[in-house]
């Protein structure tokens, strides 16, 4: 007969951090939720990738969404833009970005800009999973 | 940098690379999942392009 204690399902460790620093720190810079909880190097990775992914949002002159009235969808792409937290009102307020729907390359800068916006609010649970000890 | 093809090899090598960190821990395992992510991208891609292209593309969608 099996122990209870001798089961393969992993056992959660104990949290490493505080929560809402790890996940507020996690929205607001990519990637600084898991420098937080000591993945620096994935961090960094995480830092890297975003932010290229921004970067060249950015160069093609793609759309960083915000809320048009009488169209409920921007809302969700808004908020799936400001998923990158920090960057996204440097260029909407900071910079005044505006993207280019005459540009070659709207379409796919603004998919490149949302897709951004959406690994970081992943990386944002990925920090919350660590720091509850779910996940390593 | 406007190369259609550039930015779909472009938009999956970032998005491969972060799930491949995002969901693996082991070197190897990250590889595989890498390799595993961008080739079904591109491929993915270029297949629906080549079983598109007997449509005719027809003129550009105006801008509004």
């Amino acid at each position: 007969m099996a122990e209870s204690g001798s089961t393969d399902v992993p056992q959660p460790t104990p949290p490493r951090g505080n929560p809402i620093v790890a996940v507020v720190s996690a929205w607001l810079i990519p990637g600084m939720g898991h420098v937080y909880l000591k993945r620096r190097l994935r961090g960094l990775a995480f830092l890297v990738l975003v932010v290229a992914a921004m970067l060249i949002g950015c160069r093609l002159e793609g759309n960083l969404y915000q809320v048009v009235p009488g169209q409920p969808l921007t809302i969700l792409a808004t908020l799936g833009s400001m998923g990158m937290g920090f960057p996204y009102f440097l260029l909407r307020y900071g910079l005044h970005y505006q993207g280019n729907v005459r540009g070659a390359g709207y379409e796919y800068g603004t998919a490149f800009l949302l897709t951004a916006g959406l690994m970081n609010l992943l990386l944002v649970l990925d920090a919350w999973d660590i720091v509850r000890g779910k996940k390593e | 940098m406007l190369s259609h093809f550039l930015l779909m090899v472009l938009f999956a090598l970032l998005v491969s690379l972060f799930f491949a960190l995002l969901w693996r821990r082991g070197r190897r395992e990250q590889v595989k999942l890498f390799l595993q992510i961008f080739l079904g991208m591109v491929g993915g891609g270029l297949l629906v392009a080549w079983l598109m292209y007997p449509f005719p593309s027809g003129p550009p969608a105006p801008i509004p």
